[in-house]
């Protein structure tokens, strides 16, 4: 076992977020490595700009995930937690999903990762649009993570 | 037009403007569709705009104005434009005159163009050419005699400048360098053309400017040049206003689209009595909303950013603004162009009725979001993360 291959904690919600961007960070720098020492790589404006992408992806992960511990902190009510909880888990699983693929691009290796057919993100996705469609509340944070 | 304004207001401070901004956005959006719709220019609402203090915000503390954060402006134009992208857009390059009247303007100069800003002044813009070689080209010259200026030229996307009182032009002198001229709304030899007519930020009061042997004293001329030569914040501060006018389109967007989902018919395979129960649509909001969210906070980043380099300005604090900046930019060109096209898959075909006048979200995202293309952002980004190359310092990083 590694630190990319760690098992995730249960109960604390915000866990499977900070595992992913951890895993995401991890796999850019070993990709980052891997391409700078393929000189022609480093100029190649497609490569330059695909990096461009990752980068965005995971910074957008950490914001998200900072903003979710803000609400966590905060006295925000169950559901809004809930959501920012569900958007950095979002955020974070595209990021490391974004990385993963360009690692095995760029790379031709690609590093062994946890699958999340226990946590499905599609049902995130749908928890943050029933409340902000419908204003159907979520399950409370205490069961539903 | 008018060559002096109302007298405007005085914000004290960060909360404040938001508040304002809140308050304003809220009538600006009564009536948007219908500018939109008709090309009525927003003269009421301008001249309630910057009567609000809002166009001061960014005045110094020492100036007599707020100092706010870049956090806020990004914020203030953000909340605007949700309510009408156009009115938000046009005290861009005003905002970005301020700071670069900060970082190479005299003391005294300071002192009168920032109390005329105070006083409810608004700056428009003679910067971009629409002929020369590319966007950081520029053709119109400035001649300097004993205590006078001229200047010549052609000027194109001058947003704001038909209802500005003052018209800051950018150009140069006989070894290329940059420099800003500060030309009366009245001064012979000025002409403001409105012929803008694109299709989308449709009420942004841009168009053409001539500039005919027009004649400033010196005291009204600044060296622009040294807001690029020395690393300053100003290229990321005029990016960040791009970037919060698209983030606003995006939020407005997103909000017309929950709005008009809500009533959207089921689709017939669904088995559901109504459109939003919708697993696919309820799926697809759920996506927009966290898309919503990443480029809200990463452009409170950027804010962030550009307030540091603004403390202590060096080659890598404008490097680190720029980037960021750059996130900002490109999330928001993105979510603002996605919002907007959502909009109709999930309310359907009935929402491209005319009378609603919906498409105006995304006439606007498409036509604001190619004032630089993102795709170059990818490659800034890409560049300082791989290579370490920071990125080159104008107006558009």
């Amino acid at each position: 076992m590694n630190a990319l291959t760690q098992p995730i904690i249960a109960g604390q919600p915000l866990t499977k977020s900070q595992h992913d961007l951890h895993n995401a960070r991890s796999l850019l720098d070993a990709t980052l490595r891997a391409v700078r020492q393929q000189a022609q790589a480093t100029d190649d404006p497609y490569v330059i700009s695909r990096f461009g992408d990752l980068h965005i992806r995971i910074e957008v992960a950490a914001a998200l995930l900072e903003r979710a511990e803000d609400f966590l902190n905060s006295h925000e009510d169950d559901t809004e937690i809930s959501v920012a909880i569900a958007e950095s888990h979002l955020a974070s699983a595209d990021a490391l999903n974004a990385v993963s693929n360009a690692e095995f691009e760029l790379t031709g290796q690609r590093t062994a990762l946890h699958g999340s057919l226990h946590d499905p993100l599609r049902w995130k996705l749908h928890l943050i649009g029933n409340f902000r469609l419908n204003g159907i509340h979520p399950p409370s944070l205490r069961s539903a993570v | 037009m008018t060559t002096s304004p109302r007298t405007a207001h005085i914000i004290r401070s960060d909360a404040e403007a938001i508040a304002v901004a809140h308050k304003l956005a809220a009538r600006f959006a009564i009536e948007a569709s219908v500018r939109d719709r008709e090309r009525r220019l927003p003269v009421a609402e301008l001249d309630e705009f910057s009567a609000s203090g809002l166009w001061g915000i960014t005045v110094p503390k020492a100036y007599g104005g707020a100092g706010v954060s870049y956090v806020t402006v990004a914020e203030v134009i953000k909340i605007i434009s949700a309510a009408d992208s156009s009115l938000g857009q046009i005290p861009q390059n005003h905002l970005g005159v301020l700071d670069i009247l900060l970082q190479t303007a005299t003391e005294e100069q300071k002192h009168y163009y920032f109390g005329k800003v105070l006083q409810g002044y608004r700056f428009g813009n003679a910067f971009s050419e629409s002929k020369s070689k590319n966007a950081g080209a520029f053709e119109t010259r400035i001649r300097f005699d004993k205590d006078t200026a001229q200047i010549d030229g052609e000027k194109f996307y001058c947003t704001g400048a038909l209802f500005a009182h003052i018209v800051p032009a950018v150009a140069v002198n006989g070894q290329n360098q940059a420099f800003i001229a500060f030309i009366e709304r009245d001064n012979p030899g000025l002409t403001v053309i409105d012929s803008w007519d694109g299709f989308g930020q449709r009420t942004t009061a841009s168009g053409g400017v001539t500039l005919n042997a027009v004649a400033v004293p010196l005291s009204a001329v600044i060296p622009a040049h040294k807001a690029f030569d020395e690393p300053t914040a100003d290229g990321p501060i005029s990016q960040i206003i791009q970037a919060a006018v698209d983030t606003g389109i995006a939020v407005g967007a997103l909000e017309e689209t929950k709005r008009y989902a809500r009533e959207a018919r089921p689709w017939i395979d669904s088995g559901q009595d109504h459109g939003w129960q919708d697993p696919f649509s309820i799926a697809a909001i759920g996506d927009l909303e966290w898309r919503v969210h990443g480029t809200e906070a990463i452009l409170k980043k950027a804010g962030q950013a550009i307030d540091a380099a603004l403390l202590n300005a060096n080659e890598d604090t404008v490097a680190h603004a720029s980037v960021v900046v750059a996130q900002a930019k490109v999330l928001s060109a993105d979510i603002a162009l996605l919002a907007s096209s959502k909009l109709f898959e999930l309310a359907g075909t009935r929402s491209v009725l005319g009378k609603y006048n919906l498409d105006r979200h995304w006439r606007n995202a498409r036509t604001h979001t190619l004032h630089d293309p993102a795709r170059w952002k990818y490659h800034l980004i890409g560049n300082y993360l791989l290579n370490g190359v920071k990125p080159a310092r104008h107006a558009w990083n």
